[in-house]
Protein backbone atom coordinates (compact mmCIF):
# COMPACT_ATOMS: atom_id res chain seq x y z
CA UNK A 1 0.00 0.00 0.00
CA UNK A 2 1.22 3.45 -0.90
CA UNK A 3 2.25 5.78 1.93
CA UNK A 4 0.41 9.07 2.13
CA UNK A 5 3.72 10.92 2.29
CA UNK A 6 4.62 9.39 -1.08
CA UNK A 7 1.38 10.71 -2.48
CA UNK A 8 1.96 14.13 -0.92
CA UNK A 9 5.45 14.30 -2.36
CA UNK A 10 4.18 13.24 -5.77
CA UNK A 11 5.85 9.82 -5.68
CA UNK A 12 2.65 7.92 -6.27
CA UNK A 13 -0.19 7.74 -8.74
CA UNK A 14 -2.25 10.28 -6.80
CA UNK A 15 -2.62 13.87 -7.79
CA UNK A 16 -2.01 15.40 -4.37
CA UNK A 17 1.58 16.32 -5.16
CA UNK A 18 0.59 17.75 -8.53
CA UNK A 19 -2.28 19.74 -7.02
CA UNK A 20 -0.02 21.05 -4.23
CA UNK A 21 2.62 22.04 -6.79
CA UNK A 22 0.06 23.85 -8.94
CA UNK A 23 -1.42 25.59 -5.92
CA UNK A 24 1.98 26.76 -4.63
CA UNK A 25 3.01 27.81 -8.15
CA UNK A 26 -0.15 29.88 -8.52
CA UNK A 27 0.29 31.31 -5.02
CA UNK A 28 3.84 32.51 -5.58
CA UNK A 29 2.94 33.65 -9.10
CA UNK A 30 0.07 35.68 -7.64
CA UNK A 31 2.37 37.17 -5.03
CA UNK A 32 4.86 38.21 -7.69
CA UNK A 33 2.13 39.73 -9.86
CA UNK A 34 0.62 41.61 -6.93
CA UNK A 35 3.96 43.37 -6.43
CA UNK A 36 3.47 45.03 -9.83
CA UNK A 37 2.08 48.54 -10.06
CA UNK A 38 -0.68 49.77 -12.33
CA UNK A 39 -3.17 46.93 -11.90
CA UNK A 40 -6.79 47.80 -11.18
CA UNK A 41 -8.28 46.63 -7.85
CA UNK A 42 -10.53 44.13 -9.68
CA UNK A 43 -7.58 42.56 -11.49
CA UNK A 44 -5.60 42.46 -8.23
CA UNK A 45 -8.53 40.73 -6.49
CA UNK A 46 -8.82 38.22 -9.35
CA UNK A 47 -5.09 37.47 -9.13
CA UNK A 48 -5.33 37.06 -5.35
CA UNK A 49 -8.16 34.53 -5.75
CA UNK A 50 -6.53 32.61 -8.62
CA UNK A 51 -4.88 29.94 -6.39
CA UNK A 52 -8.22 28.96 -4.80
CA UNK A 53 -9.36 26.37 -7.43
CA UNK A 54 -5.98 24.63 -7.24
CA UNK A 55 -6.24 24.63 -3.45
CA UNK A 56 -9.73 23.10 -3.67
CA UNK A 57 -8.32 20.38 -5.93
CA UNK A 58 -5.45 19.77 -3.48
CA UNK A 59 -7.85 19.62 -0.53
CA UNK A 60 -10.18 17.15 -2.28
CA UNK A 61 -7.31 14.82 -3.22
CA UNK A 62 -5.70 15.14 0.21
CA UNK A 63 -8.94 14.14 1.95
CA UNK A 64 -9.35 11.22 -0.46
CA UNK A 65 -5.78 10.12 0.22
CA UNK A 66 -6.35 10.16 3.97
CA UNK A 67 -9.62 8.26 3.56
CA UNK A 68 -7.89 5.65 1.40
CA UNK A 69 -4.88 5.25 3.70
CA UNK A 70 -4.58 2.30 6.07
CA UNK A 71 -5.34 2.67 9.79
CA UNK A 72 -1.76 3.27 10.94
CA UNK A 73 -1.25 5.96 8.30
CA UNK A 74 -4.46 7.67 9.43
CA UNK A 75 -3.18 7.54 13.02
CA UNK A 76 0.11 9.10 11.89
CA UNK A 77 -1.76 11.87 10.06
CA UNK A 78 -3.90 12.53 13.12
CA UNK A 79 -0.81 12.79 15.34
CA UNK A 80 0.85 15.13 12.83
CA UNK A 81 -2.20 17.40 12.87
CA UNK A 82 -2.39 17.11 16.67
CA UNK A 83 1.08 18.67 16.76
CA UNK A 84 0.49 21.25 14.00
CA UNK A 85 -2.84 22.58 15.25
CA UNK A 86 -1.88 23.63 18.82
CA UNK A 87 1.51 24.92 17.68
CA UNK A 88 -0.20 27.11 15.08
CA UNK A 89 -2.65 28.33 17.72
CA UNK A 90 0.27 29.08 20.03
CA UNK A 91 2.09 31.01 17.31
CA UNK A 92 -0.98 33.07 16.42
CA UNK A 93 -1.79 33.76 20.06
CA UNK A 94 1.79 34.81 20.83
CA UNK A 95 1.95 37.07 17.79
CA UNK A 96 -1.40 38.58 18.79
CA UNK A 97 -0.08 39.39 22.24
CA UNK A 98 3.21 40.68 20.85
CA UNK A 99 1.27 42.91 18.49
CA UNK A 100 -0.33 44.54 21.53
CA UNK A 101 2.93 44.64 23.47
CA UNK A 102 5.23 46.04 20.81
CA UNK A 103 4.85 47.49 17.35
CA UNK A 104 5.22 44.43 15.11
CA UNK A 105 6.12 45.26 11.54
CA UNK A 106 3.25 43.81 9.47
CA UNK A 107 5.57 43.53 6.46
CA UNK A 108 7.37 40.80 8.40
CA UNK A 109 4.52 39.22 10.35
CA UNK A 110 1.43 39.41 8.16
CA UNK A 111 -0.68 36.35 7.21
CA UNK A 112 1.41 35.75 4.11
CA UNK A 113 4.40 35.01 6.33
CA UNK A 114 2.59 33.03 9.01
CA UNK A 115 0.74 30.33 7.04
CA UNK A 116 3.90 28.45 5.94
CA UNK A 117 4.58 27.78 9.62
CA UNK A 118 1.53 25.51 9.65
CA UNK A 119 3.27 23.34 7.05
CA UNK A 120 6.48 23.35 9.04
CA UNK A 121 4.60 22.26 12.17
CA UNK A 122 2.67 19.61 10.19
CA UNK A 123 5.86 18.08 8.77
CA UNK A 124 7.49 18.21 12.22
CA UNK A 125 4.52 16.27 13.61
CA UNK A 126 4.59 13.89 10.65
CA UNK A 127 8.28 13.07 11.15
CA UNK A 128 7.76 12.59 14.90
CA UNK A 129 4.79 10.24 14.39
CA UNK A 130 6.49 8.31 11.59
CA UNK A 131 9.62 7.79 13.70
CA UNK A 132 7.45 6.59 16.58
CA UNK A 133 5.91 3.76 14.54
CA UNK A 134 9.02 2.77 12.61
CA UNK B 1 -1.11 -5.55 24.27
CA UNK B 2 1.14 -8.32 23.03
CA UNK B 3 0.76 -10.54 20.01
CA UNK B 4 2.03 -13.65 18.26
CA UNK B 5 1.92 -12.16 14.80
CA UNK B 6 5.60 -12.73 14.12
CA UNK B 7 5.29 -16.39 15.14
CA UNK B 8 2.22 -16.81 12.94
CA UNK B 9 4.08 -15.26 10.02
CA UNK B 10 7.18 -17.40 10.60
CA UNK B 11 5.08 -20.59 10.71
CA UNK B 12 3.81 -19.83 7.23
CA UNK B 13 7.11 -18.41 6.01
CA UNK B 14 5.44 -15.17 5.01
CA UNK B 15 7.24 -11.87 4.73
CA UNK B 16 5.79 -8.72 6.30
CA UNK B 17 5.10 -7.45 2.79
CA UNK B 18 3.14 -10.60 1.87
CA UNK B 19 1.02 -10.38 5.01
CA UNK B 20 0.49 -6.66 4.45
CA UNK B 21 -0.62 -7.35 0.88
CA UNK B 22 -3.07 -10.02 2.06
CA UNK B 23 -4.56 -7.64 4.61
CA UNK B 24 -4.55 -4.52 2.44
CA UNK B 25 -2.35 -2.53 4.80
CA UNK B 26 1.20 -1.19 4.59
CA UNK B 27 4.28 -3.19 5.59
CA UNK B 28 4.95 -0.47 8.14
CA UNK B 29 1.64 -1.33 9.82
CA UNK B 30 2.58 -5.00 10.14
CA UNK B 31 5.99 -4.07 11.51
CA UNK B 32 4.48 -1.63 14.04
CA UNK B 33 2.03 -4.30 15.24
CA UNK B 34 4.75 -6.95 15.55
CA UNK B 35 7.02 -4.68 17.54
CA UNK B 36 4.16 -3.67 19.83
CA UNK B 37 4.27 -0.02 18.82
CA UNK B 38 0.76 -0.07 17.43
CA UNK B 39 -2.32 -2.00 18.51
CA UNK B 40 -4.52 -2.87 15.52
CA UNK B 41 -8.17 -1.98 15.39
CA UNK B 42 -10.63 -4.76 16.19
CA UNK B 43 -11.61 -5.24 12.51
CA UNK B 44 -7.94 -5.59 11.50
CA UNK B 45 -7.22 -7.96 14.41
CA UNK B 46 -10.21 -10.07 13.32
CA UNK B 47 -9.01 -10.06 9.72
CA UNK B 48 -5.59 -11.30 10.87
CA UNK B 49 -7.21 -13.98 13.04
CA UNK B 50 -9.37 -15.13 10.15
CA UNK B 51 -6.30 -15.36 7.93
CA UNK B 52 -4.52 -17.35 10.64
CA UNK B 53 -7.54 -19.59 11.21
CA UNK B 54 -7.32 -18.89 14.93
CA UNK B 55 -9.41 -16.95 17.45
CA UNK B 56 -8.36 -13.34 18.01
CA UNK B 57 -7.32 -14.04 21.60
CA UNK B 58 -4.85 -16.70 20.41
CA UNK B 59 -2.97 -14.02 18.49
CA UNK B 60 -3.52 -10.93 20.62
CA UNK B 61 -3.49 -10.90 24.39
CA UNK B 62 -3.03 -8.52 27.29
CA UNK B 63 0.28 -8.46 29.13
CA UNK B 64 0.35 -9.03 32.89
CA UNK B 65 -0.01 -5.38 33.85
CA UNK B 66 -2.97 -4.91 31.54
CA UNK B 67 -4.60 -8.09 32.85
CA UNK B 68 -4.24 -6.85 36.42
CA UNK B 69 -5.71 -3.47 35.45
CA UNK B 70 -8.60 -5.22 33.69
CA UNK B 71 -9.28 -7.33 36.79
CA UNK B 72 -9.22 -4.26 39.05
CA UNK B 73 -11.64 -2.33 36.87
CA UNK B 74 -14.05 -5.28 36.48
CA UNK B 75 -17.41 -4.67 38.23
Amino acid sequence: MKKLSDVLLGRGEGHVGLAAGLWLGLYFGARAMLEMDGLSPWVRAAIALAPLPAFAWFLRDFIRSVSGADELERRIQLEALAVAFPLTLLLLMTLGLLQIAIDLNMDDWSYRHIWPFLYVFYFMGLMRARRRYQ
Amino acid sequence: MRNRLKVFRAERDWSQAQLAEALGVSRQTINAIETGKYDPSLPLAMQIARLAGQPVEALFFLDEGEQEAAKRSAP
